[in-house]
């Protein structure tokens, strides 16, 4: 296969710009969802890589249900995605919070105790928020700042008084600082004592915006909704980085102990946290990559389709160049350097139009995709087979087109 | 040894009660440097044999040695190589490729010998030149007359040095100044030694060569060898000399079934397609529209 009919097929694709581009489109709209699907699954994982970072390394958190099996060394070895997603299913008990809270290892803890009714303000609600008892811990946990105001502490536990995120602040309380304000929940008015920092995206779990929640004393919850609203999580931070690992056995064994030796709470460490909910992005990513890796096919199938009208279409010319001394391999040469050219382009096309959708999305959406070299030489890869693969059929039946029939048929 | 040497070649198309026969156990040695003619009506194979000599196509049974080379058991590509290098064709209908220029459809085959693009262009030219085609390099086929044309195709049936020319009626979409020109050309190319096979139907343009071959249903009737410059009786009469098959006759043949009259029948049994000519015997080919004639 020489330079020659590179040139040539140059010279042909281009002699049917229609044809030629319509048939990339295949193989472009292919290379781009793969890469695009892709790289936004890896600009999650990172946002999530991020987050653990931001909230320690040491944090452990205690979810109910079984989210993960581990071995006996403690390795985790599969993960129910199911029970991982958003706060997930099930609740914790009071005497959970108390273990974990006695707990000689731990430092700090606080139980997330979950009410998804909606706060009122003047007969304004707000649907979209939802409402988390925590202890004072929290923000300690989260290493989240108050920006205005301060969290409540140990000796409020009971008072009906109020942090809120600032979607909140924007959206229910239609101002910025809204401390000082009340809103109500099941007939009782909470006071607004404080605002936080914009949350990351993502903390506690995919598909949480902790800047939507309005944050009251847990036993203050408790008493207003009772068991409206459970206890989802248990986070705790051990006294020492190192004894991380250690606390979070103790934890686990003391709870399973108290469950009748049931294994039905899962006790995360942060960076198991990440493995966790990487491992459940991953599933995903792979999986939207799959069937976007399908219209791959797809193009491929295109480019075989054009090829093969290409040829009925170009019996007469294959007759004369057969006529004029080509072998069968220089005509196969010929068609195989069209499909591959197709296919490059295509390819070349799609990696650029990835890395500007790439652009689009960061600058439109929050979401911020990375696209990996990897990524970008597989699509590529795969693509360039594709051609190869699906040219050859018309490229050989091209080929084997009998001289004297093709200059007979062919005009 | 003669150059070509063809002995009891039979074509057949279809096969069971189906079967035509195009080639019926045709004998013909032609020499190296001769110059020879084949005419017959349509239907008689000429084209048929030419497509075997040339190597299109091949032998149903017989034998076919070229210079010397058995070639009629050679695969495709060994055939394919023997056309680009021993056999240069002319076609009635010209067969250029119409998406490249004069030059690239000249250097065509040389492009398949494998030769550099800088050697290719200037063999091309050279015998680009040698048709009176010089200041036409870079149109494209579309925008010169049909003379014009054959002249190029004559141009790449001769880039590559071939032995033998084919011509299978190059000078039938042509009219007769520009056919005076390309049978000046064959001749020219005669002179110098080249092998020429020619069809044709125009009786006059036999006197360019030393060798009449008529062909009828199949098989070479008569065999002839001719001084340069005349035309020999037989072709003159050739035309009328063997029954032939037109629409008229089908048509005259149908109305005289009607009428009972059997010696308006058709003489010749049906063979292969019946031709679409009505008063002047054509070749069956498919011919193209002489863009400017």
């Amino acid at each position: 296969m020489h330079s020659g009919n590179f040139k040539l097929a140059f010279k042909t694709l281009r002699s049917s710009k229609w044809q030629s581009t319509l048939t990339m489109f295949g193989i472009i709209i292919g290379i781009v969802s793969v890469i695009t699907t892709v790289s936004l699954g890896e600009g999650i994982k990172h946002q999530v890589l991020g987050e653990i970072n931001h909230l320690g390394s040491d944090l452990i958190t205690v979810r109910a249900g079984r989210g993960v099996v581990r071995d006996d060394s403690g390795a985790i070895i599969k993960i129910n995605p199911e029970f991982m997603y958003g706060f997930g299913s099930g609740s914790l008990s009071d005497q959970d919070v108390a273990i974990i809270q006695g707990s000689k290892l731990i430092k700090e803890s606080s139980p997330i105790r979950l009410y998804s009714g909606s706060a009122k303000v003047e007969n304004r609600e707000y649907p979209d928020g939802f409402i988390i008892g925590s202890s004072p811990a929290l923000p300690n946990l989260l290493q989240q700042k108050v920006e205005f105001g301060n969290y409540f502490s140990e000796a409020e536990d009971n008072r009906l008084v109020a942090v809120i995120g600032k979607r909140v602040a924007e959206q229910l309380f239609r101002e910025n600082i809204p401390v000082g304000q009340t809103f109500s929940l099941r007939g009782q008015d909470f006071i607004v004592r404080g605002v936080f920092e914009e949350f990351k995206p993502g903390l506690l779990g995919q598909g949480i915006d902790l800047n939507k929640a309005i944050f009251v004393p847990n036993a203050s919850i408790k008493e207003v909704v009772g068991t409206a609203a459970p206890v989802v999580r248990v986070l705790a931070r051990p006294k020492s980085v190192a004894e991380s690992n250690n606390a979070a056995i103790a934890i686990s064994k003391e709870l399973r102990a108290s469950h009748g030796g049931q294994n039905d709470i899962t006790v995360l460490r942060q960076s198991e946290n990440f493995e966790v909910t990487g491992g459940v992005l991953d599933i995903l990513t792979a999986f939207i990559a799959a069937i976007a890796g399908i219209s791959l096919l797809v193009g491929g199938i295109g480019i075989m389709n054009i090829m093969l009208v290409s040829v009925s279409e170009r019996t007469y010319e294959i007759g004369i160049r057969k006529a004029v001394g080509a072998t069968n391999r220089q005509i196969r040469s010929q068609f195989m350097a069209e499909a591959i050219m197709l296919s490059a382009v295509g390819g070349i096309l799609g990696i650029s139009i990835s890395f500007a959708l790439n652009f689009i999305i960061r600058v439109l959406t929050n979401l911020s995709p990375i696209i990996t070299w990897p990524v970008v030489a597989i699509a590529f890869g795969v693509a360039f087979g594709v051609g190869v693969v699906f040219g050859t059929i018309p490229a050989v039946k091209a080929a084997r087109k009998d001289p004297i029939d093709a200059l007979r048929i062919g005009h | 040894m003669p150059l070509i040497s063809i002995k009891d070649v039979s074509k057949l198309y279809g096969f069971g009660d189906a079967t035509t026969v195009a080639l019926d156990e045709v004998n013909l040695d032609v020499e190296a440097g001769e110059f020879v003619a084949i005419m017959g009506p349509s239907g008689s194979g000429k084209s048929t044999l030419m497509n075997i000599i040339g190597l299109l196509d091949r032998p149903t049974h017989g034998g076919y040695s070229l210079s010397n080379r058995s070639v009629e058991k050679l695969r495709p590509n060994q055939r394919a190589k023997m056309r680009r290098d021993k056999i240069g064709y002319v076609f009635q209908s010209f067969n250029l490729l119409p998406k490249l220029t004069v030059i690239e459809n000249v250097s065509l085959p040389l492009l398949y010998k494998g030769v550099s693009s800088v050697k290719r262009l200037r063999r091309a030219a050279d015998v680009l030149d040698r048709v009176g085609l010089s200041d036409r390099q870079y149109f494209m086929p579309k925008a010169l007359s049909g003379g014009q044309i054959q002249r190029v195709a004559i141009a790449r049936a001769l880039v590559s040095d071939p032995q033998i020319i084919i011509a299978d009626e190059p000078t039938g979409n042509l009219d007769s100044t520009a056919s005076l020109i390309i049978m000046e050309l064959l001749s020219e190319l005669h002179r110098t030694g080249n092998t020429i096979l020619m069809v044709t139907h125009n009786p006059e343009l036999t006197r360019y060569a030393d060798r009449v071959v008529y062909m009828h249903d199949g098989s070479i009737v008569h065999d002839q060898r001719t001084p340069l410059g005349e035309v020999p009786a037989m072709a003159k009469k050739a035309m009328y000399l063997f029954p032939r098959k037109s629409e008229e006759d089908d048509l005259i043949g149908v109305s005289t079934m009607m009428n009972f009259r059997p010696e308006k029948a058709d003489p010749k049994p049906k063979k292969r397609r019946s031709s679409k000519s009505t008063k002047k015997p054509r070749s069956t080919t498919r011919r193209k529209k002489v863009p400017h004639a």
